[in-house]
């Protein structure tokens, strides 16, 4: 893997997810990032991305989201910074994934992906945004 | 994303194909309950042409398996690319719902005839 970093702006738009994971590709295709973490970043991005332009803003539109993708040392790091309603994501309890089908629920699916594919995520609040840095060890 | 649809017998398939993701989950939702509501009660979704799946893809499967439940329905996913697969197990699905390898595993654990070859 070469080191390297990219930084990406996008509407808070759903629409705009699947750019900027073809953006990301293209970036870790570049960088020879193995497709198994390329891969699990991407998801990673879409989850959080989606969340913020879900839940973020009363009105999304007008509104920017911020991706950084940094190949360094061993691991690939992401850090998604956006100026919606303060959201620690890391709060939201796990799913119960031992539970029968008719008491599964909704909620929580998609932090749960994101926690089981990254190695390491941190959240912090700061200058009036979330930033939510997640970390994915090159094994 | 683009959706299929077929009939064979008493089960509806449904061919999924590309990305299933939060840009798309609405319609592949409002599809598949749809089918439900019509009264559509054994349903194979065919996953073989499936790249991606997000969570909001996932709650889709999800809603669906929980609607047809009660009803004495079945929902059955078969041929997941090893990539999907990776993430129904990650979120637990293959513990509440019915994956199988093949279109036809997928018949006949529902009771119907295997494709004709």
């Amino acid at each position: 893997m070469h080191e390297g970093s990219i930084t990406v702006r996008l509407p808070a738009d759903l629409r705009e997810i699947e750019r900027l994971n073809r953006i990301v590709r293209q970036f870790g295709d570049l960088h020879e990032v193995p497709s198994r973490v390329l891969y699990a970043v991407n998801l990673a991005l879409d989850e959080v991305v989606t969340n913020v332009v879900r839940h973020g803003f009363d009105d999304a539109t007008g509104q920017e989201i911020e991706a950084q993708v940094i190949a360094r040392s061993g691991e690939v790091t992401t850090e998604i910074a956006d100026a919606g309603r303060d959201f620690n994501p890391l709060k939201v309890p796990p799913p119960n994934l031992e539970a029968p089908l008719a008491e599964r629920t909704l909620g929580g699916l998609g932090i749960h992906l994101i926690r089981s594919l990254m190695d390491g995520i941190d959240y912090r609040r700061e200058n009036g945004k979330n930033v939510l840095t997640m970390r994915k060890r090159i094994r | 994303m683009q959706i299929k649809e077929s009939k064979q017998g008493e089960v509806l398939i449904l061919t999924i194909s590309e990305h299933l993701d939060s840009a798309t989950a609405t319609v592949f939702e409002s599809r598949l309950l749809g089918l439900v509501d019509r009264g559509e009660r054994k349903i194979v979704i065919d996953c073989g042409s499936l790249e991606y799946v997000n969570s909001a893809g996932l709650k889709v499967f999800l809603l669906a398996a929980k609607r047809l439940e009660p009803l004495g329905g079945k929902l059955v996913l078969c041929a997941l690319a090893p990539s999907v697969l990776m993430i129904f197990e990650m979120i637990g699905f293959t513990r509440i719902m019915k994956i199988v390898p093949s279109l036809d595993d997928a018949l006949k654990a529902l009771g119907g005839e295997a494709a004709p070859a």
